[in-house]
């Protein structure tokens, strides 16, 4: 499929609907205008797409509903740059572009049957939230679930309403920590990284799966490492400028490998076989 | 080489290029300044260039440093005008084209282009298309010059890879020999005559071109590798400047960038040379820069060239020893002395 | 002592003291010097000094500010260090200049446009001559028929700064009234000419800012407005109008700043002139403000300050 059409030519979707996550963190619900073509795309959980603003350009941003839920796609953009900025002033029925499925996905087969580890970081949930939810849709095929996930402050959270579900569900574990105390906040107070370390979850069995802001990615990187984990059970996503997002522009490359089609997703065994530029 | 080989009158040429001109865009080597040789679409009257290495390679041509991707118009609503459309255009075009007077470094180059726009996991809809309807004229290469390096990159001054007809300098003009039958196809032209006499000194010749490996470059992929995180990428790339004099001189740089260019309700997604030397290359919305400095962009470079790009095409370098960056860079950077080194420290 | 020993001499007694000194060396061929990063004494020795010495290697100090470096510089070089000593780009006493009395320097490309020099073996300088030998024969011919156009007409022999000073100190042997020749050739060009002119020579550029990260002045370098993606000044596009706006964008930055030194030109990988859009600047800078950078480091450039009444700007009288 790949081969057989322009990858560089956009599908024209429409936003059904804008939420407001966090001050600077919007999702977008996106419906392909062609009813064929929304009916046949397939991606998996973990992939991304090129979002397109036309006069402005694109971006890449991970799809972060599952390919289990196909009544839209769903984008969560934090407002960085120009791309961002504009996307942020979509409204309901304004036309986007949408270029993917692009990129590798999770190896969420190499994982049935075992206990699963989330550890999010601010947007850095969007990408969990597709797994989280793709597995909550299959929930027999894997172990225990827990995601541990932090923000800057209350307010900075992603996916209130989800979140509340989450917490109310006895299949899976929810641990929400925020970096300092606020009025109000009866969860647990601390960096991610370190609320990790008092949890001290045994690497037994399990596989973590981290992504956040890269400070929080380091440090958690290393909590992990002095629990116990493995570097194959440890999983994360990297992010870097991209273009063509097909392999062929050149920016986005660590040494062999593209993060747009060898990424965005990579074990942290697979990382340390990169050069160390990230 | 076959015996299906005719000879070309130098005199004979212009004549050629403005009868395949009829059919084809015709590109060939022209001198535009005192000093700079340019592919350009051949004009009668334009002065041909045909014994020197051209200033840039031709892969503007299959390549252009200014493309559009697509074309956007949007439609408002009149009724209301929150309420837009938008309708985009695929601005795809492939002319049946040839190239007269490629070296072979230069048809090599492209396939480097091959391996990566054409062949991989993702193909490239606009560099497929006109490669399919380019012919390569490629006159070998008789005098390399100093800064010439191909033979240490697995090419070679009478190297035909990558090339449609190959011609041989001989007293009064090329002996030519078809490499495909797309480049075959050109020697119906009455230009061509009988060359049997011409093909002894047309071998002769080629016998007599020599260039040695000057580089070993063996294990330099790894070599690379082994030197990613040294104070040695400091010294090397000292004197380097951080233009992209280089990477847009060269025959096997591909890396581009792709923006949105408005004027009203109309624009165009255009694609342009980008270089891996430039600051904005890597730079992310965040203002984090993975390559900030041309310490690592340099590194990147020549980590692409020699060792990124030969483990994923099997091999293949990503460079074909044209040598024209050692001539187009400013502060002389000498890519051979830096793989030399490299070799030493890695 | 002939000025090479005493820059190895000087260079040997502050290398101490400092990061590295910048000379230059012998480049790949016999035509090509390269900057060099001296480090150790192995490194002086490879030091050389000749017509081929091009290079402005005021260039990298701005990008080296908050580190002790030595550089060598030729007269016209040094107009850089005190343009960018006056814009507080560089620290004085961060850098220890090594001048060099300078006769002029080869344009390169002058040379390719008169033989081929692609197997050059052997260049010479003896008696204001210049030899050069390739397979094809030898050639000899007089030095000033090569040297580089900014040399014809030079009134910087001497550094005008320096802490150590190699070679006599040189008066200005160049016509001055010449400086400004090439411009007046244009300028009797009338309008749509002009715009021919530069759309034919500008049509080459490939926008790989050579020209402007070989200039020492153009110091913005990652954050260049030709570049940028927000604000969009200049559309990626390489069509003539990109091209000349660039140009256009790059004279205007450094006007009444640029020295003239020719780094833009000189590093032109497609041998475009522009140099003379900048001096044609530097022109009209001269006219009206009687002003000339980088010769006093206490000077101010005209365009950063602003006074009620030019003393050489007669506005009532227009």
């Amino acid at each position: 499929m790949a081969n057989s059409i322009n990858p560089f030519l956009p599908k024209i979707g429409t936003v059904l609907k804008v939420v407001q996550e966090t001050p600077n963190i919007k999702s977008f619900q996106v419906v392909l205008n062609d009813q064929e073509r929304m009916k046949s795309f397939r991606f998996e959980p973990g992939q991304a797409a090129q979002l397109s603003i036309f006069g402005v350009g694109e971006a890449t941003f991970v799809i972060n509903s599952p390919p289990t839920r196909m009544e839209y796609l769903q984008f969560s953009v934090m407002q960085a740059g120009e791309v961002t900025e504009r996307i942020h002033q979509l409204k309901e029925g304004n036309p986007i572009g949408v270029r993917g499925p692009l990129g590798n996905w999770f190896p969420y087969e190499d994982m049935k049957g075992k206990d699963i580890y989330f550890i999010g970081g601010g947007i850095g949930m969007a990408p969990l939230r597709t797994l989280l939810l793709f597995m909550l849709d299959n929930r027999k095929d894997y172990g225990e679930i827990t995601l541990l996930y932090g923000a800057r402050s209350p307010q900075d959270l992603c996916y209130k309403e989800e979140v509340k579900e989450w917490e109310a569900r006895d299949d899976m574990e929810l641990i929400l920590t925020v970096d300092r105390e606020f009025p109000e906040w009866d969860k647990r107070v601390g960096l991610v990284p370190n609320v990790l370390k008092e949890l001290a979850p045994s690497p037994q069995n399990k596989v973590a799966i981290t992504c956040g802001p890269p400070i929080m990615i380091r440090f958690t990187l290393q909590a992990l490492a002095e629990l116990g984990f493995k570097d194959d059970q440890v999983i994360t996503t990297l992010e870097r400028r991209m273009k063509c997002g097909i392999g062929l522009c050149g920016r986005c490359n660590i040494g062999t490998k593209y993060v747009c089609i060898d990424g965005p997703v990579f074990s942290l065994a697979q990382l340390k076989e990169l050069p160390p530029e990230l | 080489m076959s015996n299906k080989g005719r000879f070309l009158a130098t005199d004979k040429i212009p004549g050629l290029l403005k009868r395949l001109g009829g059919t084809y865009r015709v590109f060939a080597p022209v001198k535009v300044s005192d000093t700079v040789i340019l592919f350009h679409e051949f004009k009668e009257g334009a002065q041909l260039a045909l014994n020197k290495q051209a200033t840039l390679p031709p892969k503007e041509i299959l390549f252009p440093q200014t493309e559009c991707l697509l074309s956007y118009t949007y439609h408002k609503d009149p009724e209301n005008l929150e309420k837009s459309e938008v309708q985009v255009e695929e601005t795809l075009e492939a002319l049946p084209t040839i190239i007269f007077g490629a070296r072979p470094c230069d048809a090599r180059g492209l396939m480097v282009f091959d391996a990566v726009f054409n062949d991989g996991q993702w193909r490239d809809p606009y560099y497929k298309a006109r490669r399919k309807a380019t012919t390569i004229v490629t006159i070998l290469c008789t005098q390399p010059e100093n800064t010439c390096f191909c033979t240490s990159v697995g090419g070679g001054p009478t190297n035909t890879e990558g090339s449609d007809l190959v011609l041989t300098p001989v007293t009064g003009g090329y002996f030519a020999e078809p490499a495909t039958e797309k480049g075959g196809a050109l020697l119906q032209d009455e230009a061509f005559a009988l060359g049997h006499n011409k093909a002894d000194e047309a071998r002769e010749e080629r016998e007599k071109v020599s260039l040695e490996s000057e580089l070993e470059l063996d294990g330099i992929a790894q070599c690379l590798l082994e030197l990613f995180s040294t104070d040695f990428w400091k010294q090397v790339s000292a004197k380097c400047i951080s233009c992209g004099a280089c990477t847009y001189v060269c025959p096997t740089c591909y890396c581009f960038n792709i923006t949105d260019e408005t004027a009203g309700v109309k624009g165009e997604r255009i694609r342009t040379w980008d270089s891996c030397m430039f600051y904005q290359y890597t730079l992310e919305a965040s203002g984090h820069n993975p390559r900030p400095t041309k310490v690592e962009r340099y590194r990147n470079r020549i980590g692409h060239k020699f060792s990124y790009h030969p483990t994923n095409y099997e091999g293949m370098f990503g460079c074909t020893g044209c040598g024209r960056c050692i001539k187009a860079c400013p502060v002389s950077l000498d890519i051979r002395q830096v793989l030399r080194e490299v070799k030493v420290h890695g | 002592m002939e000025a090479i020993g005493k820059l190895r001499e000087d260079i040997q007694k502050e290398l101490e003291d400092v990061e590295f000194i910048i000379g230059w060396e012998q480049g790949f061929d016999a035509l090509h010097a390269t900057p060099l990063f001296i480090r150790s004494q192995e490194d002086i020795d490879r030091l050389i000094w000749n017509p081929l010495c091009v290079h402005n290697l005021a260039s990298y100090l701005p990008q080296l500010k908050g580190r002790k470096v030595g550089v060598l510089l030729k007269g016209c070089d040094s107009r850089s260090v005190i343009q960018l000593l006056q814009e507080g780009l560089i620290q004085r006493e961060e850098i220890v200049i090594f001048g060099i009395s300078c006769p002029g320097v080869v344009d390169l490309s002058k040379i390719r446009a008169r033989m081929n020099v692609s197997q050059v073996k052997r260049v010479s300088f003896a008696e204001g001559n210049v030899t050069i030998e390739t397979p094809q024969g030898r050639e000899e011919f007089p030095l000033d028929e090569v040297l580089a156009t900014k040399c014809l007409s030079c009134q910087y022999p001497t550094p005008l700064i320096y802490d150590h000073l190699a070679g006599e100190a040189l008066s200005p042997q160049r016509p001055a009234d010449l400086l400004y020749k090439e411009v007046e050739e244009i300028e009797k060009l009338d309008v749509k000419e002009r715009l021919a002119h530069w759309e034919r020579e500008l049509n080459r550029c490939i926008r790989c800012y050579a020209c402007r990260n070989a200039c020492p002045l153009c110091v913005c370098q990652d954050y260049c407005a030709a570049d940028s993606r927000n604000p969009h000044w200049l559309s990626q596009r390489a069509g003539i109008g990109e091209k000349v706006m660039w140009h256009i964008m790059h004279a205007l930055h450094v006007a009444g700043r640029c020295t003239d030194c020719g780094e833009c030109e000189r590093a032109c990988p497609m041998d475009i002139p522009i140099q003379r859009i900048r001096k044609k600047i530097n022109k009209e800078i001269k006219a009206l403000f009687d002003y000339e950078a980088g010769v006093n480091t206490e000077d101010t450039p005209p365009l950063y300050t602003f006074q009620m009444e030019e003393s050489t700007i007669r506005e009532k009288d227009w």
